[in-house]
Parts: C-alpha cells; sequence; structure tokens
C-alpha cells in the first residue's frame, strides 16, 4: 500500500465518522439519545472519535501533519453538533415545565354592531360619496307627509285602515320614508340631494320574508336638468359600489304614485343568471313638487328607495327576517 | 291576473315563444310571476300595477301585446240578434243612488235552457283558474275575465216585481250571499234590490235567492259601474272580496259595460241555441264629464328621460295605445286618451308610456353627475363613536320593536307614567300596539330572549326613538335615546357610561344624583346629568320588576338622551400639552360617616388641596371591622403637580395636611389609624 493511497483512506474514514456523526446528533429527539450518541462519537474510552484519534499513530510520519489537521476539524464539528442537539432537547425539557402556547389566548369580548346598523352605514357612506346628505324626519307623520303631498289622494287604496297604523288623532306611523323627502323640500329651496333613512311601519303579517317595522333609505336629487339618465347613472354607480364592478341594471316599469315614470330596480351580478330587484325608483311627479312649492316646469328630480333588511339579508345570507329583531346573541355574535 | 296563451290568440297572433313574450311584457310593466302547463294551454301569471286596470282583462294583455310587436287587435264584434218584446216589457231598473253608481244596464233573455258549459269554455275558465258552474255563470265569468268588466245574471222570475233598485241597504237588513254566508248589512252599503229585498251586494256578490239555478229559463244580465270607494269599504267591511269587487275598486272603462253586456248574451245564445235576447237595454247612466284632452310636449320627453325620441316615434306608440292624435305640430302633439285608460291625465303620463314602450334599456346609465360635498353628518358620526365606544367595551347593538305590548311601554321615569302610551289601532296589533316611551324595557325583553337560549349576561345597546305624547295635538316629541343593559351592578354600568363619554370627548362633568324610579330598585338609582342638563337615568333594575320580565340573572340599565350626546359631543380632539414635571401621588385613608358621598368628600378636597392639586381618584371604601355601622373608610389618592417646576415633598405635605384638616372640619373625617 502506497503512503499516498493509505492517507486517502484514512481521510475518507473522518469523513464518514463526520457526516455519520452530524447526522446522528440532528435525529437525537431525547436528552437519552444525545446521551448515546455522545457515548458513541465522542466517548472518552469506546468513542469512535477516540479511535480515529488512535489511528494517527499507524500512519506514516509524512503523513500524519495532514491526517491531524482534518481530525481536529472534524472533532470540532462533532462538539458543535453534540452542542446543538443538547441545547434542542433542553429547550424541550424546559418547555415541559412552561406553558401550554398551543392554549387559547385570553380575548376580550368584542361587542358588535347590528347588522342592520352595518348596511345602513354602508348604504349612507356609499351615497355620501355621491354627495347625498342623510335626511332624517319623525316616524309618527300626518297624513299631508305620507300621503296627500305624495300624489295619494284620499281615495287611493294605500290609504286603507286595513293597510296602515294609524293613531286615534289621524295620524299615522309613516309608511315609508318617502315622508321626508317632502319635509326636506318643504324645508330648502332647490338643489337638493339627500338620502332619508327609518324605521317605517306596515301592518304586513309577520313571515321570514316580512316584518310590520323595517327600515328603508331613499334617495332624492332635485336640480334643473336631473333626468332619469342620472337616475339611472347614480344607481349603476351604487351597484358597482355595493356589489362590484361586474354589475348589469334594468329598470322594469312600476308603479308608485310620487314618482313618474316609476320602475323597478334590477341587478346582475357576478355572471348570475337571475335578476335580482332591488328596489323601486322614478322621476318625481309634478303633483309633488307643487305640494311642495317647487315649480316642476323649472326642476325636475329622481327618486329611489331600498329595503335595508333585504339588502341585509342578501349581503349576509339570512333566510328569516325576525333574526334581526329577536337580537339573539349568538346571532348578533356573528357580525 | 292569470291570462290564456290560447285565449290571447283569439285576439292577437302569437309567433314569439312564450318565455321571450313573458319578458317583453315584464320590461314594459306586466311583470312575469309564473307560466303554468294546463292541459295544453298556459296560464301565464301577470301582475298588474294598481293604475294599469285595463290589463285586468285577457283583452287588455292583448293589446298590449299588439302594441309591443306592432299587430293588429281583433275584438268580438258582440253584436248577438234580439227578438220578441223589448227589454221594458219584462224588467225595470231604478237607481236611488246614483252617487255610487254611475251606470247601470240591464238586457232580457228568455228561454234560457241551463246546463254545463261546453268543452271549450270549461277548458278556457280551468286555464284562469275558474270553476265552472253552469252555461250562464261561466259566461258571465268568461266575460269579466275576458274584458275585466264584472256582470251579475239573476233568474228573472225570482226578482220581486221583476225589478232591480240600485240602494242603500235599509237598517237590520240581511243577505245570503251565493257562497251560502248571510251577512248583516250596514245602510252605508250599496246593494241591489228588488221589490221586497237586497238580492246581491252591489260590485261584490250575487245573493243566493236569485241566483241562476237548473231551473231557471228567464236571465236578467247586468253590467254596471260602481263607485270605487263604496265597493271597497263594503267588500272589507264584510271580509267578502271577489274578482268582481277587487275590478269594482279600480277605475273601469266606463263605455266596456254596454260591450261586455252585449258580448254575454252572444254567448249565451251561442251556448243555448233556444235562448231569445230581446231588443233594447235598460241603461241607467248619470252624465259623464268628457275628458280633457293631454297635450305633450315633445321637449319634455329629453327633459324628463335624458334621452331623445323620434316623433314619429312618440305618435306611433301613442296611437297604438289607442290615443286619438287631435293635433300635431313639430314642437307637440294634442291627443285624446282612450276610455279605457283612466290613468292617462297628463303630459307626464304620456311620457311615461313612451318611455315603457319605446324601452328603459335605452335610458343612458353614463350620465355625469356633478360633484356635491356631503360629509358625514354631525349623528352620524357621533353615533359611529358611540356604537365604536359600546362595542369595544363588549356591548352587542340591539334593533327592537317600537310597537310594544303596555308593559313595554311605560316611560323610565314616574313622570307621565299616569298617562297612556301613543296607540294605533289595528287588528293585527291588538296587544303589541303601544308606542314605546323608554327602550330599556325592550332590552330587558331582549335579556330574558337570551337567558332562555343560554346566554345568561347578553350586554346590549340600542340607538332609537322614543314617542311622548304631546298635548297641543302637535306631532309627537320623538326624542331619540341611546339605551344600555348589562349584567351585574351599578358601578360597572356607570363605569361604561363614563367611557363612553370619555370617547365622545365630552367635557362637562358627569354627576349622578340619587333618584327614585319605577323600574330601578330602591337606593340603587341614579339620574345623570352633564353639568346642569340631565342626561338620563341608571340604575339596578328592581327584583319586582326583573320578576314580572322572567329575568333569572341581576341586570343594570341605563337610558340616555341622545340628542344631548350629539350636542356635547366633541367629533375632533385638541391636544393639551404632556407635563414637562413629574407628579407626586399621596393615598388618604379618611374615616366618614357613612351618610357622606364621595362627590361630597372630593369636593372638599378639590376646594382644599392647594394650586398644585390636579385630580383625586377614588380607590375603594372600606366598611365592618372596628369602624361600627355608622362609619366608612374612604381611601383614595391625590395627585399633585406644578408645570413651572417639581414640587418638593414639604408642599405636598402641606397641602395633603391642608384637605385632611378641611375634611375633619367640614365631614367631621378623621384619619384612619
Amino acid at each position: 500500500m502506497s503512503t499516498t493511497g493509505s492517507l486517502e483512506t484514512a481521510l475518507l474514514e473522518l469523513d464518514e465518522l463526520q457526516a455519520g456523526a452530524v447526522r446522528t446528533f440532528e435525529a437525537a429527539a431525547s436528552p437519552d439519545e444525545v446521551e448515546a450518541a455522545r457515548v458513541e462519537y465522542l466517548g472518552q474510552k469506546q468513542g469512535r472519535l477516540k479511535a480515529a484519534q488512535e489511528r494517527l499513530r499507524s500512519l506514516p510520519n509524512e503523513v500524519k501533519k495532514a491526517y491531524g489537521q482534518r481530525f481536529n476539524g472534524v472533532k470540532q464539528a462533532l462538539e458543535a453538533a453534540f452542542d446543538s442537539a443538547r441545547a434542542r432537547v433542553e429547550r424541550r425539557a424546559v418547555a415541559a415545565g412552561g406553558i401550554d402556547v398551543t392554549l387559547p389566548g385570553i380575548a376580550p369580548r368584542l361587542g358588535h354592531r347590528h347588522p342592520l346598523a352595518q348596511t345602513a352605514d354602508e348604504l349612507i357612506d356609499i351615497f355620501g360619496r355621491f354627495g347625498f346628505a342623510v335626511a332624517r324626519g319623525p316616524e309618527v307623520e300626518d297624513v299631508r307627509h305620507n300621503f296627500d303631498a305624495l300624489n295619494i289622494p284620499p281615495v287611493h287604496p294605500a290609504r286603507d285602515p286595513l293597510d296602515n297604523f294609524y293613531l286615534s288623532d289621524g295620524t299615522m306611523l309613516r309608511s315609508q320614508t318617502s315622508t321626508i323627502q317632502v319635509r326636506v323640500m318643504e324645508s330648502q329651496p332647490p338643489p337638493v340631494r339627500v338620502v332619508a333613512i327609518g324605521r317605517v311601519y306596515r301592518p304586513d303579517t309577520v313571515d321570514a320574508t316580512h316584518s310590520f317595522m323595517f327600515h328603508q333609505i331613499e334617495g332624492l336629487m332635485v336640480d334643473e336638468g336631473v333626468t332619469m339618465g342620472h337616475l339611472k347613472s347614480i344607481l349603476r354607480l351604487f351597484a358597482k359600489s355595493y356589489l362590484g364592478e361586474d354589475v348589469q341594471i334594468r329598470f322594469r316599469p312600476s308603479f308608485f304614485p310620487f314618482t313618474e315614470p316609476s320602475v323597478e330596480v334590477d341587478m346582475l351580478w357576478h355572471g348570475g343568471r337571475r335578476w335580482v330587484e332591488m328596489g323601486g325608483a322614478g322621476m318625481v311627479d309634478p303633483n309633488v313638487f307643487k305640494a311642495v312649492g317647487y315649480d316642476p316646469e323649472r326642476v325636475t328630480g329622481f327618486a329611489f328607495g331600498l329595503g335595508i333588511e333585504r339588502l341585509c339579508m342578501r349581503r349576509h345570507g339570512i333566510d328569516d327576517i325576525r333574526l334581526l329583531y329577536q337580537n339573539d346573541v349568538r346571532f348578533l355574535d356573528q357580525f | 291576473m292569470i291570462v290564456s296563451w290560447n285565449q290571447l290568440t283569439d285576439y292577437v297572433r302569437l309567433d314569439m315563444p312564450v318565455e321571450a313574450l313573458t319578458e317583453r311584457l315584464a320590461l314594459t310593466g306586466l311583470n312575469h310571476e309564473s307560466t303554468e302547463d294546463v292541459g295544453g294551454d298556459l296560464a301565464i301569471d301577470l301582475e298588474v300595477t294598481s293604475n294599469r286596470s285595463d290589463c285586468l282583462g285577457q283583452i287588455g294583455v292583448a293589446r298590449e301585446i299588439s302594441v309591443l310587436y306592432g299587430k293588429p287587435l281583433r275584438l268580438p264584434a258582440a253584436s248577438p240578434r234580439t227578438a220578441g218584446e223589448p227589454v221594458e216589457a219584462f224588467a225595470a231598473v231604478s237607481v236611488e243612488a246614483a252617487d255610487l253608481c254611475p251606470r247601470f244596464t240591464a238586457r232580457a233573455m228568455t228561454g234560457v235552457k241551463v246546463g254545463e258549459s261546453p268543452w271549450w269554455m270549461r277548458k278556457r275558465l280551468e286555464t284562469l283558474g275558474v270553476r265552472p258552474v253552469s252555461n250562464v255563470v261561466d259566461v258571465t265569468n268568461y266575460v269579466m275575465f275576458e274584458c275585466g268588466q264584472p256582470l251579475h245574471a239573476y233568474d228573472l222570475d225570482k226578482l220581486e216585481g221583476r225589478r232591480l233598485v240600485v240602494r242603500k241597504a235599509r237598517p237590520g237588513e240581511k243577505l245570503t250571499a251565493i257562497n251560502g254566508k248571510e251577512y248583516d248589512l250596514r245602510p252605508e252599503m250599496l246593494v241591489i234590490a228588488d221589490a221586497a229585498r237586497p238580492v246581491g251586494l252591489a260590485g261584490v256578490m250575487g245573493g243566493l235567492d236569485t241566483e241562476i239555478g237548473p231551473g231557471t229559463t228567464n236571465v236578467l244580465i247586468e253590467a254596471a259601474r260602481f263607485d270605487p270607494m263604496s265597493v271597497r269599504k263594503t267588500s272589507r267591511a264584510l271580509g267578502l272580496f271577489s274578482p268582481s269587487s277587487f275590478r269594482f275598486e279600480r277605475p273601469l272603462d266606463p263605455e266596456v259595460a254596454d260591450w261586455a253586456s252585449r258580448r254575454t248574451a252572444e254567448l249565451i245564445l251561442e251556448l243555448c241555441p233556444g235562448a231569445v235576447l230581446h231588443p233594447g237595454v235598460i241603461d241607467v247612466a248619470s252624465p259623464t264629464a268628457p275628458r280633457e284632452p293631454i297635450v305633450l310636449r315633445l321637449a319634455q320627453i329629453p327633459r324628463v328621460l335624458g334621452i331623445e325620441v323620434d316623433p314619429v316615434e312618440v305618435r306611433r306608440i301613442l296611437e297604438a295605445l289607442g290615443l286619438r292624435v287631435l293635433d300635431e305640430t313639430d314642437r307637440a302633439i294634442k291627443v285624446a286618451p282612450p276610455t279605457w285608460r283612466a290613468d292617462l291625465e297628463r303630459e307626464i303620463d304620456l311620457i311615461e308610456e313612451v318611455a315603457r314602450i319605446h324601452g328603459y334599456e335605452k335610458i343612458v346609465e353614463d350620465r355625469p353627475i356633478p360633484v356635491a360635498s356631503a360629509p358625514r353628518g354631525r349623528r352620524e358620526r357621533v353615533e359611529s363613536a358611540v356604537r365604536d365606544a359600546l362595542t369595544a367595551q363588549g356591548l352587542d347593538e340591539a334593533v327592537t320593536f317600537s310597537l310594544v305590548e303596555d308593559a313595554l311601554a311605560a316611560p323610565v321615569t314616574a313622570e307621565g307614567a299616569d298617562a297612556p302610551p301613543l296607540r294605533v289601532s289595528h287588528s293585527s296589533r291588538r296587544r303589541e300596539n303601544a308606542l314605546r316611551r323608554s327602550l330599556v324595557p325592550s332590552l330587558l325583553a331582549v335579556r330574558r330572549h337570551n337567558e332562555s337560549y343560554g346566554v345568561a349576561d347578553a350586554r346590549i345597546f340600542e340607538i332609537a326613538d322614543v314617542y311622548i305624547p304631546r298635548e297641543d295635538g302637535a306631532l309627537p316629541d320623538e326624542p331619540a335615546r341611546l339605551a344600555i343593559a348589562a349584567g351585574g351592578e351599578f358601578l360597572g354600568l356607570k363605569g361604561v357610561v363614563e367611557t363612553l363619554l370619555r370617547r365622545l370627548l365630552i367635557v362637562e362633568p358627569l354627576s349622578a344624583r340619587p333618584a327614585g324610579l319605577p323600574l330601578f330598585a330602591a337606593g340603587r338609582a341614579a339620574e345623570l346629568w352633564l353639568g346642569d342638563v340631565r342626561l338620563g337615568w341608571m340604575g339596578e333594575v328592581d327584583a319586582e320588576v326583573a320578576r314580572k320580565f322572567e329575568l333569572r340573572n341581576a341586570c343594570s340599565a341605563a337610558e340616555l338622551d341622545l340628542g344631548l350626546l350629539l350636542e356635547k359631543a366633541r367629533t375632533i380632539a385638541q391636544y393639551s400639552p404632556l407635563p414637562s414635571y413629574p407628579a407626586v401621588v399621596r393615598d388618604l385613608s379618611l374615616v366618614l360617616d357613612r351618610s357622606v358621598t364621595w362627590a361630597e368628600l372630593e369636593a372638599v378636597v378639590r376646594e382644599n388641596a392647594g394650586g398644585s392639586f390636579r385630580e383625586a381618584h377614588y380607590l375603594d371604601t372600606f366598611r365592618g371591622g372596628n369602624l361600627g355601622d355608622q362609619k366608612q373608610s374612604v381611601h383614595f389618592a391625590m395627585t399633585f403637580r406644578r408645570d413651572d417646576r417639581t414640587l418638593t415633598g414639604e408642599e405636598v405635605d402641606e397641602a395633603v395636611k391642608a384637605v385632611v384638616e378641611a375634611c375633619s372640619r367640614k365631614l367631621g373625617a378623621t384619619l384612619r389609624a
């Protein structure tokens, strides 16, 4: 065997020793396994490093230096692997006496805004960006604001006592937020740009989709030169803001005494197949303008109304309107 | 309103798929509810808005289709052959209540053989959802659903005196209707009577005694118009609704009655070949005012719709709808509306007709809207801050009904509690008919609901109006309130209110004054004041009240005037400089009579602690031990600081000494050993 050949073999064995030792230390998962690895490789009596050191003596003198240098490198690597393994298993041991970090935190409970309030807030926010300020009005109304000024004559079926909540003095709980439109126009000259919001009351039989009290938001814009094109444009902007970019809007003819032309507003979004009715709208009827002292030959305007419950239920997948008024904390906690 | 596909083809050619037709109708004003296959025919259910009573018959819908598709409309001529003596030989009609019956027509037929209708008639009625009865009755129903005019056929021989009188009911009169039920009539109800008794509720339902039966041979056909309000009132008062009353409640074509009568006779002749229609008609009609022509200024179309419509198209649409052009210039069209469109009276009505037939899809949706500033109003900002402050403290927002049962309608205070709440009168709300004067009872009911579903401590708030009646006949006051209900004790809830006020940056000091309030336990309730204005009330709910509400767990509640919060809240915070010199804090424990309140103690401390005193911070109260049952020890911390230099210990000692002396002098306090 040549001198060179025996050195090469010896160095190869040192490399293998290092690789095997590092693997073993890294695999050790407990203090016992680390100790066993230490005894195997670094043990003072039977350790494999010790054996490698003794091999030095059997090598020719001219290669001892080269072997010794490599041996020192291997020794340092094994000691480092041992230290690292020991530190690793000791950390675990500390943790066992510490906290269970996977336990849930101690969370302060946040309350929740009512989903109807959240929906109303979002609508107010969107229409605010279009320049519509919020208007409010009384819930107990006179028939002038709820009917007369809205072009609903005394013989109109909408005034039937069966379909309204009248009080004994002839006033009533408003059946629509359009009353607020009248009050706003009575109190200021045009131009007008408001959203009226609030509770309204109709004696519907209560079921999963009907309540005798619910909430409406109604927009009103009056100025010179306001057209149905503006109405459609505003509603399309609203649809985009509320439902997303991919949305279409269409008008279907309808009938409301206080607007003419009157339309139902349908929307279609996210590639849906079914048009969904979102609310009613129309151009303010000239008789309404006359009732509030506006000149219908000078100004035009549009109005639209949306049911907040319906938008809220659709938004959050709520299938029973009664949940909104039960105020079960298990329900409120979901919003 | 159900239309039959097969029947529509009698009047207009249908060469389009049914889906295309219903889509087109929906987009022009007749909303499509459903289409159902009925043994080879299609029953198409359309929603007719209250202004379009012309579409309460098959012909009205056919007319819409003819306009939309530019197809001719074919109507039955309704010109039956007549024979024998004139109608006057068989019957007489007098209208005593002409204000409620603008027109009443009668035709007489003899030799009628009542039997089953032929197959085609039964089939048609089946599509419309109408049960076939007998040939004569089926024809009256068929014609009503054809043209919208309700009709009634009497057994002429059963009419006492062979005459009909249109009058109001007399006291005590009753009528058994063809549904077999007996109705007590009231004097304001319009009836059709014979010489002796009522034989029909005008416009609502005929009477059983005079109905067409198997033995009927002579028939009187009624086609009339009645006052819509009168029909509606009678129908609602008796809870009796019929396809006839539904139509009479709406404006009908004043001209269609005679056509309908002739059409009925024509079909009875067809179904009973041996029958004879006697010449003439008894037609009692009040003169009707001619309808005014309508002028449509063409410039109004773009002014309202925002798009131009070609004047040729405008004229085509109006004429197709049955409007007669009286005059036309390049700026305006003057038209006379058809009798079946009572809803067309004004220029704007015509603009709507042009818009819906021309198509709303042609209205542009890219009009720029001028910018306008609409910052969030004060109410929205402050309400939002209130919601933030309360939800951050773990409270959930509730929305409860304003109409409540009496137990939930009482005000928080004893003031006005004896007066009744405002009430609505409606049969659907016999119990829950009061407008509430406080939100707190509703929130207690919410807590009970949650308790029964396993949530023992629902901490909730609501923002809503309450309704306070006024003496002067004006609309009630509707102050907006904020109410809070939570479990636990007074001070816990007071802390929630204090945190809320801090969040609203309210500078006026909150003070609480003991108060006796019906909802709250004695000695555990207070009025809350901001400066010298009352903010509201709070307290621990009285045990008896809790029992009434079936509450298992202790509860505190507060109700605050939201208007005052809106007024006092600041929406923009103002910075004050941070202190440059350190503060010195000294604790004191003073033994005092139990009657001395913290507010009294704090006031004495503040007035006597000198210029470097900043605040007194309450820590706790000790009672019992060797203090006896008259005394208490109050433990608090005082903070001293100057803005120009560091305080010395001696200065603070002097201030504390002055405080102790003042408390001793004014409150009889001693330092706790």
